[in-house]
């Protein structure tokens, strides 16, 4: 029933506030100096069990040894790999774990456990499997920060920045407004009701 | 119809029903049931392989309605239609997965005002009232009830075949469902007695039966590890899904999805109108007569119709391919723009697709299949699934698995990690949308954002959570609200209010909510936790209602990156 979700200690700085980079908190802490080390390190919620009506009384658990000590395993060690695996063997991997792990197949009484360490599996594939994201983390593996699933930080490798700069996103981009701007034009199944709504209304009162 | 074992319970608040991620304890195994806008059909695992189950008239696909001209109401199931005209003097109300969870001003009920039952609206964001022409009277329902109904002659027919009681189900829905709509899914189920394992959407059903497929053909489990990617595009009647898969050794991971209401169903009115003389009523004859004309042009060039719709007026036209797919351009344009979609967020590479499997009534039509052929840049569509079963089968597959069953010869060792069709997030920033989990997030998924106040000693802050992918709110579904009190007074910017979001796996959706301030390690008020959609009918309204009351009083910022 513990938690698995720690959230970030560093929420000061971003908007995205898990995109933080240890590096980056390390400089704020001392340009910002009281705030970052005084909210709590770890924000609890509950697991995902089923909701129930009796259980809405949402716990925050502060300290979770078990948990703590998963946390600093490597995306590698989560997935059971090592740095040098190949793009092949991640996915396989991947879903050897999928296989142990998720909700659907696990142990119907291990299930909020499997889940917690699915999520984290997860974002270790997700970082791991493509390889701009890998490179990155990587360099900050090389740098000393060895680290894994973290509320704070697992989407520091999966930025827009990093996604808008490939080149197939490009590709697809050019040819998908083509066919937006084609039947934005004359069709609106594509938009929302209230999109529509608004724009009937424009149409209508132009 | 004398012996009506069940009875569809009050359309109460409550679906009252709570699915379980994990298995249930009894071993009952869940059925497959694929309700589609035109056609359903019923399935199951009967211990080596998936059954369809047929009706009284040896029919696995049964037409989707329920006629209202006797005592009791009666669908398809057990019905039986002497012309195919007779599902169109008003009796009968069908199309209910075009209508369900959706409010009078949305485009798919106005699209659904020429149909021979009555859809009335008065465009002010409530429900749209429907009802059926019974003895010259017109009797209300809403598509919830008609669906229900439709579940319980499924129910009894399941029961009766199976010769064991029928409860849990795992049924398939449209991407582009709304998690309100789900929620009218799962309330319909709930009237016909009927427990929701899974909601899937209709092509990843698909992708399981398509994973079972290459590990039986293969034998590769997990042996090579190689990994196959496959596109799967289904176009009924009311919607059009796709979806890409990586597959390997029976698991299928869902790398994205994309979907619209556009169907089977616009592509009949477009040519409908495109037949009859201005100002002609639509009737059921014309609609009966321009269906066979289509379902005659996925292997003809040119067909004739004929129709006389009374009064003098006779139709009496060649219609050709060309004409065809010129007067539904709109449609096959938005099948494409949704491919095109699905690949870009996936990822990946056109030449990297194995196989392209199209699915659904409309994937017959000559232009959708030349269209996926072109954009996936392949000469031949996947041949292993029957277009027309092939989602009942896999959700039939999902029923067994999340049942717990197992198969000695591994055919039930499968696995789907589902994505997320929309992003889930909450207004801030004035009127902007921010997702807190992005779409085609793999799921079970739990992610957080900070939040921060707009006013200095703002003391409360409204958490209005939206799903879609427009950049403002307005732009997507309104799924509730709930209000953060007692934040301590600060400066604006200076509390964090953390908001967490978790999708489980069987998709239902919790947000939480924590005040953290400088100084104090924990929460300074109680967190709160909030299962979504908390919005009912006639929920147009309640963003609106919102804003009057508070203004951007009790707004939120993101927390901004101080460098």
């Amino acid at each position: 029933m513990k938690c698995c979700y720690k959230s970030s200690s560093s929420i000061l700085s971003t908007n995205h506030h898990h995109h933080h980079h240890p590096l980056f908190y390390k400089q704020q802490i001392s340009s910002l100096p009281p705030l970052p080390s005084s909210f709590p390190s770890t924000l609890s919620y509950p697991t995902r069990t089923r909701f129930t009506s009796t259980r809405i009384q949402a716990r925050l658990i502060h300290d979770d040894p078990v948990k703590e000590s998963s946390q600093d395993l490597t995306f590698y060690d989560l997935l059971g790999v090592t740095d040098s695996v190949t793009l092949p063997e991640i996915k396989q991997a991947y879903k050897q774990l999928a296989r142990k792990y998720h909700p659907d197949v696990s142990p119907p009484d291990r299930v909020e456990e499997y889940t917690d360490r699915f999520i984290r599996v997860q974002e270790a594939y997700e970082t791991l499997s493509d390889p701009r994201r890998r490179v990155l983390y990587d360099r900050d593996l090389s740098m000393g920060f060895s680290f894994s699933f973290s509320g704070r930080r697992r989407n520091r490798y999966d930025e827009e920045v990093v996604e808008e700069k490939s080149e197939w996103k490009a590709k697809w981009q050019s040819q998908l407004s083509g066919l937006r701007r084609r039947s934005n034009q004359k069709d609106d199944n594509s938009m929302s009701w209230a999109a529509r709504m608004r724009r009937q209304r424009q149409d209508s009162s132009s | 119809m004398a012996e009506q074992a069940y009875t569809v319970a009050s359309d109460s608040e409550n679906t009252g029903e709570e699915k379980s991620s994990s298995s249930p304890s009894l071993p009952e195994i869940a059925v497959g049931i694929d309700i589609g806008t035109s056609q359903c059909s019923i399935a199951v695992w009967n211990g080596s392989q998936v059954h369809i189950l047929r009706n009284t008239r040896n029919q696995k696909l049964i037409k989707s309605f329920v006629t209202f001209k006797d005592e009791v109401p009666a669908g398809g199931v057990s019905n039986q239609l002497a012309h195919e005209q007779e599902m169109l003097t008003g009796a009968a109300v069908f199309n209910m997965k075009r209508l369900i969870g959706r409010v009078d001003t949305d485009p798919v009920v106005h699209a659904s005002k020429n149909l021979p039952f009555l859809v009335q609206t008065l465009d002010i964001g409530v429900r749209p009232f429907i009802a059926a022409l019974v003895n010259n009277a017109w009797r209300s329902t809403t598509p919830e009830e008609v669906l229900a109904i439709f579940l319980v002659e499924l129910r009894l027919m399941a029961e009766a075949q199976l010769k064991r009681p029928v409860r849990n189900v795992v049924l398939t829905v449209p991407v582009s469902f709304s998690r309100f709509q789900l929620t009218r899914i799962e309330r319909a189920c709930a009237m016909a007695g009927l427990h929701v394992l899974r909601l899937m959407p209709e092509p990843t059903a698909v992708a399981l039966l398509y994973a079972q497929q290459q590990q039986m053909t293969t034998h590769d489990n997990m042996g090579s590890g190689s990994e196959r990617l496959a596109l799967i595009f289904n176009l009924g009647a009311g919607y059009c899904d796709v979806a890409v898969t990586a597959t390997a050794g029976g698991v299928s991971q869902i790398k994205a999805l994309a979907g619209s209401p556009t169907g089977g169903e616009d592509i009949l009115q477009n040519t409908m109108r495109h037949i009859a003389p201005p100002g002609a009523e639509a009737s059921g004859l014309l609609r009966v007569a321009t269906q066979d004309a289509i379902h005659r042009l996925s292997d003809q060039d040119n067909v004739q119709i004929e129709v006389d719709l009374g009064n003098g007026n006779k139709i009496s036209k060649v219609l050709d391919r060309v004409e065809f797919e010129d007067v539904n351009q709109k449609v096959f344009e938005e099948c494409e723009r949704l491919v095109v979609q699905c690949l870009r967020d996936a990822k990946v590479e056109v030449g990297d697709i194995d196989d392209v499997i199209m699915v659904g009534g409309c994937s017959y039509i000559p232009k959708v299949r030349n269209i996926l052929k072109n954009v996936c840049k392949k000469d031949e569509i996947y041949k292993g699934v029957n277009p027309l079963e092939a989602a009942v089968r896999g959700a039939a597959l999902e029923g067994a698995v999340t049942s717990g069953i197992h198969d000695p010869f591994g055919s039930l060792d499968l696995l789907t990690i589902q994505a997320t069709p929309l992003a889930v997030g909450i207004r801030a920033n004035g009127n902007r949308f921010i997702p807190v989990i992005p779409r085609n997030t793999m799921v079970p998924a739990r992610k957080d954002l900070f939040f921060t106040t707009v006013q200095d000693n703002q003391k409360e802050a409204l958490i209005i959570i939206y799903e879609g992918e427009g950049e403002t709110v307005e732009e997507n579904h309104l799924l509730g609200y709930f209000k953060i009190v007692g934040i301590p007074p600060a400066p604006k910017g200076v509390p964090a209010i953390n908001v967490c979001m978790d999708i489980d796996a069987s998709n239902a959706l919790r947000v939480f909510a924590a005040v953290l301030m400088p100084g104090s390690s924990s929460p300074v008020v109680p967190v709160i936790e909030v299962r979504m959609p908390t919005v009912d009918d006639g929920h147009g309204w309640c963003a609106q209602a919102l804003n009057v009351k508070y203004g951007s009083t009790l707004d939120l910022i993101t927390l901004q990156r101080k460098m």
